[in-house]
């Protein structure tokens, strides 16, 4: 006679089926729970999903609002920071990706660093509601347009590849930002890894082919400018994001989480300054940082 | 690489295991496991160390598991042979490995083990996790239900 298979789950101790369940991803855990009863408990344990949560995670409830961040359980806590969290006095989202367990972060415009940002006759900071922010800010005009993000290495997940995303839209009134093209770029420390160049508005209607006619050969002569010295200057366009905003990528880094990089400090930024134009209706939400998938 | 300890013979500890079958086992691999190493210290110097709930198949394999860990090969390449074993054994050797592991406090061997059925249970349904592990459902209609409803997200 066939013998019978006799082991399963029912057989190990509890801290036995804890260390498989935290070696699986929290999306076999969750689903490990409908299988039967002895399962359903060991997928609430605190050390199962302890081993899903960043090592750092005590610093980043003590960078949250208390109130906002209420849980009893560690499950409770992945998934309140699954949903996003605002730390920093809500000047920064702070993500978990529910499958990855990988981190993310926005950095809202109160978050980065843009040129005369205070000064009223450039820039306007507005509540709005569609921001999860308390405020983003509106270039009325500037000619000179840079703005940069930075954010500690260590703060991200080890062993992973982060994409930069300037969040923004271009509201109705917007002039001057396509006539040339933006110049992105991502720093390590003092080391340049990404440096690209692109335009910010997608629609070519009227208005930009009325503006092509009249600036054509300076437009020429200035984007020749911007990409000079750039080996590979493909110009793309922004793409649509669920929450209505637009975002360029800004450029990608690996953060490696060896010692070394533990206090190097990444930055992320956006810059027109050689057009000498005025322009204005850029609408900063922030700068998005999250791994690639 | 073996010349130097060849020469002068190994100290040796005598395990035996639930069914009463003796096993002679190089001290160093023996000391992997810190319960034999407590149990060591308890008892005095050439007795027999008793090991009632681990039987002389997973014992045997255990020792070997630990004899491999102990040599000069790299603990990379050794893991990846015993990864590989673990994963094609049946199912009651690969549990019956970990309760010993775990009875045995070998953390290399109970990670390794627990990483196996880990890996065996990704990407399935619940459906699925019973059926690989004979598992009986004891939860009622009514609670299954409530769990899927809660954890929707993990069935995209």
């Amino acid at each position: 006679m066939k013998k019978m298979v006799m082991m399963n789950f029912s057989e190990l101790p509890e801290d036995c089926v804890s260390t498989i369940l935290s070696l699986c991803s929290p999306q076999d855990v969750c689903r490990s729970a409908a299988a039967c009863s002895e399962l359903r408990s060991a997928a609430e344990l605190d050390c199962v999903w302890e081993s899903f949560l960043p090592v750092d995670y005590h610093e980043i409830i003590s960078r949250a609002d208390p109130s906002l961040l209420k849980f009893r359980t560690k499950k409770e806590l992945f998934f309140l920071f699954c949903n996003s969290v605002l730390i920093d006095g809500g000047n920064k989202i702070f993500n978990l990706d529910r499958f990855s367990g990988l981190k993310s972060y926005v950095l809202s415009a109160r978050d980065l660093s843009i040129a005369w940002a205070n000064a009223p006759l450039y820039w306007s900071w507005k509540n709005s509601p569609d921001s999860r922010f308390k405020e983003n800010v509106e270039l009325r005009t500037t000619s000179w347009l840079e703005i940069h993000g930075y954010l500690k290495m260590k703060m991200l997940s080890p062993r992973t590849t982060y994409g930069a995303y300037l969040i923004f839209k271009v509201s109705e009134r917007a002039y001057g930002l396509d006539i040339m093209p933006m110049e992105v770029s991502v720093k390590v420390d003092n080391d340049l890894v990404c440096h690209n160049t692109m335009y910010l508005r997608q629609d070519f209607g009227n208005k930009h082919h009325i503006q092509w006619l009249l600036y054509y050969n300076r437009t020429e002569i200035l984007t020749s400018r911007v990409n000079q010295g750039l080996d590979n200057s493909i110009l793309i366009h922004p793409g649509v994001r669920d929450d209505g905003w637009t975002e360029i990528e800004l450029g990608q880094f690996f953060c490696g989480g060896s010692c070394s990089d533990h206090n190097k400090v990444v930055k992320m930024s956006l810059m027109e300054i050689k057009g000498h134009h005025l322009k204005g209706g850029l609408i900063v939400e922030g700068i998005e940082i999250r791994p690639l998938h | 690489m073996a010349s130097s300890s060849t020469s002068e013979q190994k100290k040796k500890i005598r395990l035996k295991s639930a069914d009463n079958e003796l096993f002679d086992v190089d001290e160093d691999a023996a000391l992997q496991s810190e319960t034999i190493k407590n149990l060591l210290q308890e008892i005095s110097g050439d007795q027999i160390v008793p090991l009632p709930n681990v039987t002389s198949k997973i014992l045997a394999k255990v020792i070997e598991y630990c004899s491999n860990m102990c040599e000069l090969d790299p603990i990379i390449s050794v893991n990846k042979q015993w990864e590989s074993f673990f994963k094609n054994c049946d199912q009651d050797t690969l549990f019956d490995t970990i309760l010993a592991a775990n009875y045995l406090s070998i953390k290399s061997l109970l990670d390794l083990t627990c990483k196996c059925v880990a890996d065996m249970m990704k990407g399935k349904t619940p459906e699925e996790i019973r059926e690989k592990f004979h598992i009986v459902n004891d939860l009622t209609s009514e609670e299954e239900a409530k769990i899927r409803a809660e954890i929707s997200w993990a069935f995209e």
